[in-house]
């Protein structure tokens, strides 16, 4: 033992953080990102930093589990889900910008409270008698799954609206690794596994519904009514 | 694929009957180092959606043969894509009902979840059957919200499991297993349990498509094939009911049944409540039965508020009741669209009884039974929950209830003679059609039948069950 546990527990907290906040940088970047295909980067980007969130916590707390679970990230999150929508992008010709319903600088003030919400929220589960990782993950977490909310509710495109669907998953998933240093691993499995494929029936059904309405655009779906 | 598919649900339903036998034998089985677990609670859930499946699965034979005469599945019959549509639909029902028992039986409150969330991915393609602008629209709100339910039911499975992690065992694959948390559930940590539960309550009663979650229905309801509609409203609907029944006595042990009572008792009123108008103005005939489903929910939701013995009881009974009296009325809805090209109430100008006498009647009973007329069964099922609310205290629960009730009641009513009690016309008489007079005359004989007698096994199971329930 080079460390001490407490300073070992210290450095893991602090590097937990760093990587935390870049994840909620990223977020907020999606919230102001005008481009479909740089959007699809970003929730790569992020489920990157995701993982390493997930490795630093597998090896600070010796939990070996952990590393399956970021393997499984960055195999589906950071390149095959990317992959998949940048081909359908690609197939559909998508030139358009996303149009968000509220403009930017409102959302990014929505996105801020947001992210004070979820701190307020993660401090009810603080435990100071419990010295552990990841305090300031479970705020980002909870912050990440109600912005991923706000942006589904502030996008009309298709795609749009499964990347922030995505990207409240990432908020679960930090979320989950945080609270509880993983779930147990088959039922990790069974969620990446539901994850991929959710993304390619949902990729299946937003290249249906551009070839029926000749857009992706979700507002106007409206016939069905009462 | 039909042959196989109608005999793989047959002999799943005598796979849920040893089970159903088993555990009234045995009161709880548990196999594979506890990964499946059955109680009561489960076989009867099984058994539901087993006798579901294989009913809608001979009906479906004779529904998508006509589909593909009539041209409502492209112009060309037999040709390639059909076969390839009708290949789609046997594969994807099995998928389907096979996600919803794994529901059931899995242990682990963390595969429980993974298996609803395929039910959802399974019944995606099934309700864009016949690619049409509106189901694709419909199916894109059911993906969507269905996605959002799910990520908070998984999102309260997380902190449910981390309400447990002080137990001994907890990093295990055990940790998040119902039986181990139940044995537990006093020691749970309460702050985390509340979040947990309110998570649970939205995210499946989004699946349960409690009100104001509960839009998707309608649509994905009157979009999908018939027999897909009614696995969803029934089956789908129990085994979502199911997940919150099991979260739901996880957080009863834990913070006693006040705190979930009042949250179960709000939603399943405001569904009651939401679907009264749309039932009064109601134009179509399915999107009238999905609402119908939806008040059906509030109504076993606040069964399940209510709890104690007799809320339980009501509750068991109910969601058997309404399982047959549901899927009777969709088959019957199907064979009405086939024979009239449509759903809606005007163009069928009341002439249901006469072009078409067998599901006529059929129809009406299962109207009849559907909004708790006496003698039939979901009347003696209504009534129990009533008095479960008098008796416990509950007046105002008591008092909306029956006031819903009755809208629900009236506009059914309406509808229902419109469409049966019409002017002499010359709608011709539909021909006969034995696959589904088949099943639908099976099911109908179950609905009269179950008002006047439950076979006494299946009661011992209905009771087994609640007290599951009411853990007692």
């Amino acid at each position: 033992m080079l460390m001490s546990p407490f300073l070992d527990m210290q450095l893991g907290d602090r590097i937990v953080t760093l990587m935390a906040a870049l994840v909620l940088v990223l977020q907020i970047a999606m919230v102001a990102q005008r481009w479909i295909v740089i959007h699809i980067r970003i929730f790569a980007a992020q489920s990157f930093f995701l993982a390493m969130i997930a490795a630093t916590i597998a090896w600070f707390n010796h939990a070996p589990h952990i590393y399956i679970a970021a393997g499984l990230t960055v195999a589906v999150k950071v390149i095959l889900v990317p992959i998949l929508f940048e081909r359908l992008v690609e197939r559909m010709e998508i030139r358009e910008e996303i149009e968000p319903i509220i403009n930017v600088p409102i959302s990014l003030v929505i996105a801020g409270g947001l992210t004070l919400v979820g701190y307020v929220v993660a401090e009810s589960f603080y435990r100071p008698e419990e010295p552990g990782l990841g305090h300031n993950a479970l705020a980002v977490a909870i912050s990440l799954f109600l912005i991923g909310f706000f942006n589904m509710i502030n996008r009309r495109k298709a795609l749009t609206q499964v990347l922030a669907l995505l990207t409240l998953e990432n908020g679960l998933f930090l979320a989950a690794i945080s609270l509880t240093y993983g779930m147990p691993l088959i039922v990790e499995l069974g969620v990446f596994f539901d994850v991929l494929v959710a993304a390619m029936v949902l990729g299946i059904l937003i290249y249906r519904i551009r070839e029926t309405f000749e857009s992706m655009d979700v507002s106007r779906l409206r016939r069905l009514r009462g | 694929m039909e042959a196989a598919n109608v005999a793989g649900f047959g002999v799943i339903l005598l796979v849920a009957i040893a089970l159903a036998v088993k555990v009234l034998a045995a009161g709880t089985v548990s196999f594979a180092n506890g990964f499946f677990y059955a109680d009561s609670l489960s076989a009867l859930v099984i058994l539901l959606t087993a006798a579901v499946a294989l009913v809608c699965s001979t009906y479906s034979i004779g529904y998508l043969r006509d589909d593909q005469q009539s041209g409502d599945m492209g112009d060309d019959p037999a040709g390639a894509e059909q076969i390839a549509q009708l290949r789609m639909f046997y594969s994807l029902t099995p998928l389907l009902v096979f996600s919803m028992l794994f529901i059931a039986v899995a242990n682990n409150l963390g595969v429980m979840w993974a298996a609803m969330e395929a039910t959802t991915l399974a019944s995606i393609f099934l309700v864009t059957f016949y690619g049409k602008v509106t189901s694709l629209e419909a199916a894109w709100k059911y993906a969507i919200i269905g996605g959002v339910g799910l990520s908070m039911a998984l999102f309260g499975t997380v902190v449910a499991y981390y309400a447990g992690h002080s137990l001994p065992g907890s990093d295990s694959l055990s940790g998040l297993n119902w039986s181990v948390l139940a044995q537990h559930a006093a020691q749970l940590d309460k702050t985390s349990m509340r979040l947990a539960f309110v998570l649970i309550l939205l995210g499946y009663g989004t699946k349960a498509g409690l009100a104001p979650m509960h839009t998707w229905k309608p649509d994905a309801y009157s979009e999908a094939p018939v027999p897909t509609a009614a696995i969803l409203s029934t089956a789908l609907l129990n085994c979502a009911l199911y997940c919150l029944i099991r979260f739901y006595i996880l957080t009863s042990r834990c913070l006693g049944p006040e705190y979930p009572r009042h949250l179960l008792l709000l939603f399943g009123l405001l569904s009651m409540g939401i679907s009264v108008p749309f039932v009064l103005a109601q134009r179509n005939l399915r999107r009238l039965l999905a609402y119908s489903t939806i008040d059906h929910a509030g109504i076993m939701t606040i069964a399940l508020g209510l709890a104690g013995p007799l809320g339980s009881l009501g509750l068991m009974l109910h969601m058997t009741f309404h399982t047959i009296a549901k899927s009777t009325l969709f088959l019957s809805a199907g064979n009405v669209y086939q024979h009239f090209r449509t759903d809606l109430f005007a163009k069928m100008k009341g002439g249901v009884m006469r072009a078409m006498p067998l599901t006529g009647v059929v129809l009406f009973m299962a109207m009849l039974a559907v909004i708790g007329m006496p003698p039939f069964s979901l009347f003696q099922s209504e009534f129990l929950i009533l008095r479960a609310a008098f008796d416990g205290g509950h007046i105002l629960t008591g008092v909306l209830f029956i006031l819903f009730g009755t809208g629900i009641f009236t506009g059914v009513l309406v509808h229902l003679s419109g469409m049966i009690l019409g002017p002499v016309d010359d709608t011709p008489v539909a021909a006969r059609r034995p696959w589904r007079d088949g099943s639908l005359l099976t099911l109908a004989a179950a609905l009269v039948l179950i008002g006047f007698w439950v076979p006494a096994p299946l009661f011992e199971l209905i009771r087994g069950a609640a007290r599951v329930v009411s853990g007692q």
